[in-house]
């Protein structure tokens, strides 16, 4: 799948965006774009509506109001095969049938590319080879979901996304409940995804620190709006951080990568 | 998987020959194979014995309880939901309430129409607990629940027409629920497996999406997957499937959930294994209850449904049991 080349142009956008649950409205008239071809972190407090607008650019929600382009046009008008062929998407603690092998779970990965009564080819057996290698499950394919780790069961669902060969990926909280190895695996797999298949990623990360240190951008989201959006050096300051968390901090260079660290400042010393 | 197939087929076939030789007139199998090899030789009473009596049987055996474990597997796939069967769906109760109110609180119905009236009610039913959850579209939880309501709605309902019913009617009704294939003829036979042919096949050839729905709604959407429409779609099939088998052979429960959990432990959850294994295993149970219900308490005959609940439950809690550490 040849992605269009146009770095620095947003390849997806939202523009008076307003997504309710039922009644509730969740977000509101939420104007943000993603740029194409980089890591986006979305970070903001619980019920801030990070993982409803992912949802929401998923396809899986639909918006009350407003639009989604992706690169340039309404995903109304896409099939949901045709978002599933340009949209990845890992769902928040997604659950596997009993018994079901790493490797039949990839192998769902190909479902948009397949046609109904179609044969498996060997660009599928590539695309879950492939898949397999860069999450390092190769090894485990003949195993159980059900018998692996959490770190290894959530590699193995990224592969099923990778095997869909998409050139957009949504990671709905990849990291959470995670051990702090496992974290940083995901965060270089994240990253390496971006500089090495050159893919789109947006992934909703709870960690300020690790948004910071891996993301290219990061949109800072509160009760549905963005409060701001740009590179974590410019965005993560004391100011937005207190805006944003209502938590006084204070920012100094992370002494490894040099992208801002955040020291929150406890209430009562 | 072919060896396991193989297995079960050599059981099927056993329990057929069985099947054959045992009943109210015990026959030898040297009898059955005459019969079988070279008809011309055979005695008229031992051909009409097997011909007429006991194939038709154990081929509706057959047939009713691969559709009925093929259901149970579409309903566990669309619900997401290891206690599903069938039954969720409102099969069994609607089923149930349309017998009861033709044989007892209608009069002269003919009897050629109660099969139709049993699978009229089944879709009824699952139209009707389909369409109430409905709120842009179907969640499996939404379904279960409203399931589990009208069904006991529905139950009530039987209940109240058998307490006042005529006695001989409920009789009959009853007899007709418990689920039995002993008046299986040629005729039943032949307008089921013509029945079933088209969803069966429809099914088989929807193995993938089942595979895919099972995995849930936000994953299977994000795959590509139409999931309102998929499972509306296998909602059709299983109803078609399972409400055929109730209509040919009253309810015989438990099959639907017990012959695709024992597939699951054999071959895994994917369906192009789990549907026909599945099949196999929910005929031979069939086969097994029936073959036994005749010849426990010879001359009466036990309904196959009640046999498969009697040693089907304990037996499926047994390996609940054996299994609780691996996969809790």
């Amino acid at each position: 799948m040849s992605q269009p080349e146009r770095s620095g142009n947003a390849c997806l956008n939202t523009t008076d965006l307003v997504v309710a649950y039922g009644t509730t409205r969740v977000v509101e008239q939420l104007d943000l774009s993603v740029p194409s071809g980089k890591l986006t972190a979305f970070v903001g407090p619980n019920g801030s509506g990070k993982s409803t607008i992912l949802r929401a650019l998923a396809g899986l929600l639909a918006p009350t109001d407003g639009t989604i382009l992706l690169d340039g046009r309404s995903i109304d008008q896409l099939s949901t095969r045709a978002m599933a062929q340009r949209i990845g998407v890992l769902s928040q603690g997604p659950v596997a049938p009993q018994g079901l092998s790493v490797l039949d779970l990839v192998r769902q990965g190909r479902y948009p590319h397949r046609p109904l009564f179609s044969r498996w080819t060997e660009k599928d057996t590539a695309a879950c080879d492939e898949a397999l290698e860069q999450t390092g499950m190769t090894a485990l394919r003949e195993r159980r979901i059900d018998h692996l780790s959490g770190g290894q069961k959530q590699r193995a669902w990224i592969a099923m996304t990778l095997a869909q060969e998409t050139p957009v990926l949504l990671l709905d909280e990849p990291t959470t409940f995670l051990d702090l190895a496992h974290q940083i695996d995901l965060m270089e797999l994240a990253a390496n995804l971006v500089r090495n298949l050159n893919k789109t990623v947006v992934a909703v990360l709870h960690d300020l620190n690790q948004a910071a240190r891996y993301a290219d951008h990061m949109i800072m989201l509160k009760d549905g709006r963005v409060i701001a959006a740009g590179p974590p050096e410019e965005i993560v300051t004391a100011d937005i951080v207190r805006a944003v968390f209502q938590v006084d901090s204070m920012i100094i260079p992370d002494p490894v990568t040099q992208t801002p660290l955040c020291i929150p400042i406890p209430k009562r010393p | 998987m072919t060896r396991i197939v193989i297995v079960l087929l050599i059981c099927i076939a056993g329990c057929m020959l069985a099947g054959l030789a045992h009943g109210d007139v015990a026959l030898s199998y040297a009898e059955i194979a005459t019969v079988l090899l070279q008809p011309s030789k055979a005695a008229p009473h031992v051909q009409m014995i097997i011909y007429d009596l006991r194939m038709p049987r154990l081929l509706l055996s057959i047939l009713v309880g691969g559709a009925l474990a093929v259901a149970g597997v579409v309903a566990q796939a669309i619900m997401r939901n290891p206690l599903a069967e069938p039954g969720i769906l409102g099969i069994n109760s609607g089923a149930a309430l349309a017998i009861m109110i033709v044989i007892v609180g209608l009069d002269n119905v003919p009897a050629h129409l109660t099969p139709w009236a049993g699978f009229l009610g089944a879709s009824v039913m699952a139209a009707t607990i389909y369409g109430l959850s409905w709120r842009n579209g179907a969640s499996s939880l939404r379904i279960i629940l409203i399931g589990i309501g009208l069904s006991s709605m529905a139950g009530a309902m039987t209940t109240t027409l058998s307490t006042f019913g005529e006695i001989m009617d409920v009789q009959r009704a009853l007899i007709w629920l418990a689920g039995s294939v002993y008046h299986a003829d040629w005729a039943s036979v032949r307008t089921l497996a013509l029945w079933l042919v088209a969803p069966l096949a429809l099914t088989i050839v929807s193995a993938r999406m089942l595979d895919l729905i099972q995995l849930g709604d936000p994953v299977a959407k994000g795959l590509g997957q139409r999931v309102n429409l998929v499972r509306a779609l296998m909602i059709v099939l299983c109803t078609l499937i399972s409400g055929a088998a109730v209509a040919a052979a009253g309810l015989i429960g438990f099959i639907g959930l017990v012959a695709p959990h024992l597939a699951r432990r054999l071959v895994g959850p994917m369906h192009r294994r789990l549907l026909p294994v599945s099949a196999l295993i929910g005929a031979l149970l069939v086969l097994c209850a029936d073959i036994v219900g005749r010849t426990v308490m010879v001359p009466a005959q036990l309904p196959a449904g009640l046999v498969v609940a009697l040693i089907g439950a304990p037996f499926f809690g047994f390996l609940l049991w054996r299994h609780r550490h691996v996969t809790a």
